[in-house]
C-alpha cells in the first residue's frame, strides 16, 4: 500500500475514524488498533515478510530487557551483541550477502583462483533497513543506560512499526516517539489540520514534482548513450529534484499521518536546496539516517574530539556506511566517497559548522553571494548522485564521459518545459516557506478563508491532474 | 473534534462533486470496451469466428472483409492473459464458434500480468467487459471508482474528444480499430523506439501463457473448434530492431502449437514483406489500407481448410 494511492487514501480515515471515535480514546485500545493497522498495512506488501518484523521487534524487546536487568557490564554487552549480531544478520543476508560474496569472486577471479559461490534468490524485505536501525538504537539507548526498556509488548511493537515511519522513515529514536506512545493522546484540531496539510504538500512533491521529473530522468538515463552533454546534465539535475520530491514528499505525509494521530515523528529535510556548503547540506537533507549514525557510529569512534586526521576517518566511516546502508552495490559506495571528499575541505577548514540558520533568515531574498553558494551546492550534489541513479559504476562514469564533450553547449534534444515550470513554482514556495517546518505550513495562514481554501484546492488539482500512475517511492527499495 | 469534522467536510464536498462528475463521464460514454461487451451480450451467440490480440490485431483485422460471422474482440494492449478471461467468459455463449484467431507478437507470450500495461486497463476489463478479473482485489478502490483509474489530464484528454468528436469509441461495429487511416500515418521511424522498448521485457520466458494457450487449445479441441495464431506484419524498421533469437523463439513456439495439436494452424506474416510502409500508421500498426491487405490474406487462411 503506497501514500500515494486511492487504497491509503480508503484506509487512513477508517483507521483514523477507528482510533478517535470507535477506541473511546482509550491508550490501550488506541496503541492495538495502531499495532494491527501497521501489520496489516505492511502484510499488504508482502505477508510473509510480516513474521520477520514481529521477530525483530521481539529478539528486540527481549534483549532491551535482558540488557537493563543485567547483573554486569558483560552480561549486558552480551545481550547487547546478541541483538545487534541478530538484527544486522538479518540485514547481511537480504540486502548484502550477495554483493559481498560477488564482490569476493570478484576479487579471487582477478588473482586467477576459480571461484564458485551460493548466491540467495530472495527479494529484499520492505522497511528492512528503518525497522532494524530502530532497533538497534532502542538496544543501544538502554544499553547507555540512557532509557528504561519499555515492558509493554504493544507498545513496543507499535514503536517499531507504527505504519507511517514503517517502510521508509524517518529514523526514529525510542527517547523520541516511546513516550508519545506511552502517553494518552489528545486530539488538537490545529495538530490535525496541520498533518493534513502537511499530507497535502508531501503528495504534491510526490505525485507532480518527483513523478513527472522521472519520466524524463528515466529516458535520459535508460539511453545516456545517445544524449547530448547538455541532456545529461539536464537528467541528472531532474534526478536531484526526483530524488527530494520522492523522499522528503514521503517524510512529509509519514509525518503528517502521524500528526493526524497525534503523533510527532523526527523532521527529515529541512530545505537541503538551500544548503550553502555540502556539510549544511548534510544537516538538512535525510536527518533522521545522519544525526543517527552520528549518535552510534561517528560518537563512539571518537567523533570530532579525536585528533584531526581521526575525525577525517570517522567522517570517511559515516560516508562509506551511509552508501551501503543505501544499496549493496558499488556506485553507493562511489556516490558516498564522492560525498565525503566534498566534505573534507570543509572539516580540514573547520568550516564545517559555518551555516546552521537557514539562509536569508532575516531577508526575502539571497545574496549574489549566497545564490552563487547554493547553486554551487546543488551541483556538487548533481554530479554525486550521477552515481546514486546509474545502473552500475561502468554506466556512471559513461554518464559522466558523454557530459564532457561540445554537445554540452547545445539545448538539450527534449526541453521538458511543463516539469521546469512546475519545478519552478515548487522552489518558489519551498523559498517562501524555508523557515518553517515544511514549506506550506503557514502559506496563506493570515488569508481570508476563500483565498486560503483555493490554495489547497489548487494543490489537489495539480494532484489529480498530473498524477502519473502511481509510481514507487525511491527510498522503498532501501 | 465536530468542528474540525464539520469543516473537513465542507472542504471535501467541493472535492466530492468534481470526482461524481469524472465518474459520471466514466460510467456514461461508451468506450472501446462498452462496445464490444455490448456488442458480445447480444451476438456472442451467432459468432462463428472470433479474434483476440493487442493493437495490432485491433487495427489490422477487419471482420467486414472475412467470411461469415466474426468479430473483432481484441483491443490495445490486450494481453493473453486477458484474451483467455474474454475466452473463459463467452466460449460456452458461442454455439456457432468454428474458430478462435489468437495474434501472438512480438511481446504477447512473455507478457506478464498487472505490469505497466494493465495498470488502468484492467478496471476497465472488470467494469466495462464485466470480467472477473483475479489481479484486481478486492480491496483495491479503483475496482469501484474508475474516476481514480487514470490523472485528470488524461480525463480531460478523453472528455475533449468526446466534445470534438461526440464519441471516444475507436472501432466499428465488428470490433476493427477505425482511426488509423493512411492520410494520417507517420513513417516508422517516427515511433520505432518507443514501440520496441515497449514491447521489449527481456524475457523469455513463455511458460504461463503457452499453458493459457494449451488450456483454452484442449478446450477448443474437445468441441471441435479450430485454433489459429497468426502472428501479424510488422514495419521492417521494427522488425530489424527487436531480438532476432527471441524472435524465433516466439515462432518455434507458435509452429510447436501447430505441430502439437491437430486443430491448431499458424499463419506467420510478422516478416511478410507484401506490406510495405505505406500499409503502416506507424511502426507497427497497419493502417485502414493494410487493415483491408491483411484481413483479406488472412482470411484466405482461414478459408483453406
Amino acid at each position: 500500500m503506497l501514500f500515494n494511492t486511492i487504497t491509503f487514501a480508503v484506509f487512513l480515515p477508517i483507521v483514523l475514524v477507528l482510533y478517535w471515535l470507535a477506541t473511546q480514546r482509550n491508550l490501550r485500545h488506541q496503541n492495538v488498533l495502531l499495532l494491527v493497522a501497521s501489520y496489516f498495512f505492511y502484510g499488504c506488501w508482502d505477508v510473509r515478510f510480516l513474521l520477520l518484523l514481529v521477530f525483530s521487534t521481539a529478539l528486540d524487546y527481549y534483549t532491551g530487557i535482558r540488557i537493563y536487568e543485567a547483573e554486569n557490564k558483560k552480561h549486558k554487552k552480551w545481550w547487547l551483541m546478541t541483538s545487534i549480531g541478530i538484527n544486522l544478520g538479518f540485514l547481511g543476508i537480504f540486502k548484502y550477502y550477495n554483493f559481498f560474496v560477488e564482490s569476493f569472486a570478484d576479487g579471487l577471479s582477478l588473482v586467477g583462483v576459480p571461484t564458485h559461490f551460493w548466491f540467495l534468490d530472495v527479494i529484499l524485505p520492505v522497511g528492512i533497513s528503518f525497522y532494524t536501525f530502530h532497533g538497534i538504537s532502542y538496544i543501544v539507548d538502554i544499553y547507555r543506560d540512557k532509557i528504561s526498556p519499555e515492558r509493554n509488548f504493544v507498545n513496543y511493537s507499535v514503536f517499531v512499526s507504527f505504519f507511517p515511519l514503517l517502510v521508509a522513515g524517518p529514523i526514529e529514536r525510542a527517547t523520541h516517539l516511546l513516550p508519545q506512545i506511552r502517553n494518552k493522546r489528545i486530539f488538537s484540531s490545529q495538530q490535525f489540520n496541520d498533518g493534513l496539510r502537511q499530507i497535502l504538500w508531501g503528495l504534491f512533491k510526490k505525485v507532480v514534482i518527483a513523478d513527472n521529473c522521472g519520466v524524463f530522468v528515466d529516458d535520459i538515463f535508460n539511453h545516456s548513450g545517445q544524449q547530448s552533454g547538455s541532456s545529461l546534465v539536464l537528467g541528472a539535475i531532474l534526478f536531484s529534484f526526483q530524488l527530494y520530491g520522492d523522499f522528503s514528499g514521503y517524510s512529509d505525509i509519514a509525518l503528517g499521518t502521524a500528526r493526524l494521530f497525534g503523533i510527532e515523528l523526527l523532521r527529515n529535510f529541512s530545505f537541503p536546496y538551500f544548503s550553502r556548503d555540502i556539510a549544511e547540506f548534510w544537516r538538512r537533507w535525510h536527518m533522521s539516517l545522519t544525526t543517527w549514525f552520528k549518535d552510534y557510529v561517528y560518537i563512539p569512534l571518537g567523533g570530532s574530539k579525536a585528533s584531526k586526521w581521526l575525525n577525517v576517518r570517522n567522517v570517511f566511516i559515516i560516508f562509506l556506511l551511509s552508501g551501503i546502508w543505501h544499496g549493496a552495490s558499488w556506485k553507493f559506495v562511489c556516490w558516498a566517497m564522492i560525498n565525503a571528499l566534498y566534505f573534507l575541505p570543509l572539516l580540514l577548514s573547520n568550516k564545517n559548522r559555518k551555516h546552521l540558520e537557514i539562509v536569508a533568515y532575516d531577508r526575502t531574498f539571497p545574496t549574489v553571494k549566497e545564490v552563487w553558494q547554493m547553486v554551487a551546492t546543488f551541483m556538487l550534489t548533481v554530479f554525486s548522485r550521477i552515481f546514486f541513479r546509474a545502473d552500475d559504476v561502468h554506466h556512471a562514469f559513461a554518464f559522466i564521459k558523454g557530459i564532457f564533450n561540445e554537445t554540452l553547449f547545445t539545448i538539450p534534444e527534449m526541453v521538458p518545459t511543463r516539469v521546469l515550470v512546475l519545478i519552478a513554482i515548487f522552489m518558489g514556495i519551498e523559498w517562501s516557506g524555508r523557515r518553517n517546518g515544511y514549506a506550506i505550513a503557514h502559506t496563506l495562514q493570515k488569508a481570508p478563508k476563500p483565498l486560503q481554501w483555493s490554495f489547497y484546492y489548487g494543490i489537489i488539482f495539480a494532484i489529480f491532474y498530473f498524477s502519473n500512475s502511481g509510481q514507487q517511492f525511491i527510498y522503498f527499495q532501501f | 473534534m465536530k468542528k474540525t469534522a464539520f469543516k473537513l467536510f465542507l472542504f471535501l464536498l467541493p472535492i466530492a462533486l468534481a470526482w461524481g462528475c469524472v465518474e459520471y463521464f466514466y460510467r456514461s460514454v461508451p468506450n472501446n470496451y462498452s462496445v464490444k461487451y455490448d456488442y458480445m451480450e447480444a451476438h456472442a451467440d451467432e459468432v462463428e469466428t472470433l479474434l483476440l490480440g493487442s493493437s495490432h490485431c485491433f487495427y489490422a483485422l477487419d471482420p467486414e472483409y472475412f467470411s461469415g460471422q466474426v468479430f473483432n474482440l481484441s483491443n490495445i494492449s490486450q494481453t493473453l492473459y486477458f484474451d483467455a478471461l474474454l475466452f473463459d467468459q463467452y466460449f460456452g455463449r458461442m454455439p456457432k464458434l468454428k474458430r478462435v484467431v489468437f495474434c501472438i507478437e512480438y511481446s504477447n507470450l512473455s507478457h506478464k500480468e498487472n505490469t505497466r500495461e494493465d495498470v488502468f486497463r484492467k478496471y476497465y476489463y472488470q467494469n466495462y467487459l464485466h470480467l472477473d478479473v483475479p489481479i484486481v482485489s478486492d480491496f483495491d478502490p479503483k475496482k469501484y471508482s474508475l474516476a481514480f483509474t487514470r490523472s485528470l489530464e488524461q480525463t480531460w484528454e478523453s472528455y475533449e474528444r468526446y466534445d470534438f468528436f461526440g464519441t471516444i469509441v475507436d472501432c466499428n461495429p465488428n470490433g476493427w480499430g477505425n482511426n488509423y487511416p493512411k492520410v494520417y500515418r507517420y513513417e516508422p521511424s517516427y515511433n520505432v523506439r518507443e514501440r520496441l522498448e515497449a514491447h521489449e521485457d527481456g524475457s523469455v520466458d513463455f511458460s504461463a501463457n503457452a499453458a493459457r494457450l494449451n488450456r483454452i487449445i484442449v478446450q477448443c479441441k474437445n468441441r471441435n473448434v479450430e485454433v489459429v495464431i497468426v502472428s501479424l506484419p510488422q514495419s521492417q524498421l521494427y522488425t530489424s530492431g527487436l531480438n532476432r533469437k527471441k524472435l524465433n523463439l516466439i515462432f518455434a513456439t507458435c509452429h510447436q502449437f501447430a505441430a502439437q495439436n491437430d486443430n491448431v494452424r499458424y499463419l506467420n506474416l510478422f516478416e511478410d514483406r507484401r506490406f510495405t510502409d505505406q500499409d503502416f500508421f506507424d511502426a507497427d500498426h497497419l493502417n485502414d489500407v493494410g487493415a483491408v491487405k491483411c484481413s483479406k490474406v488472412v482470411d484466405e487462411f482461414l478459408q483453406q481448410k
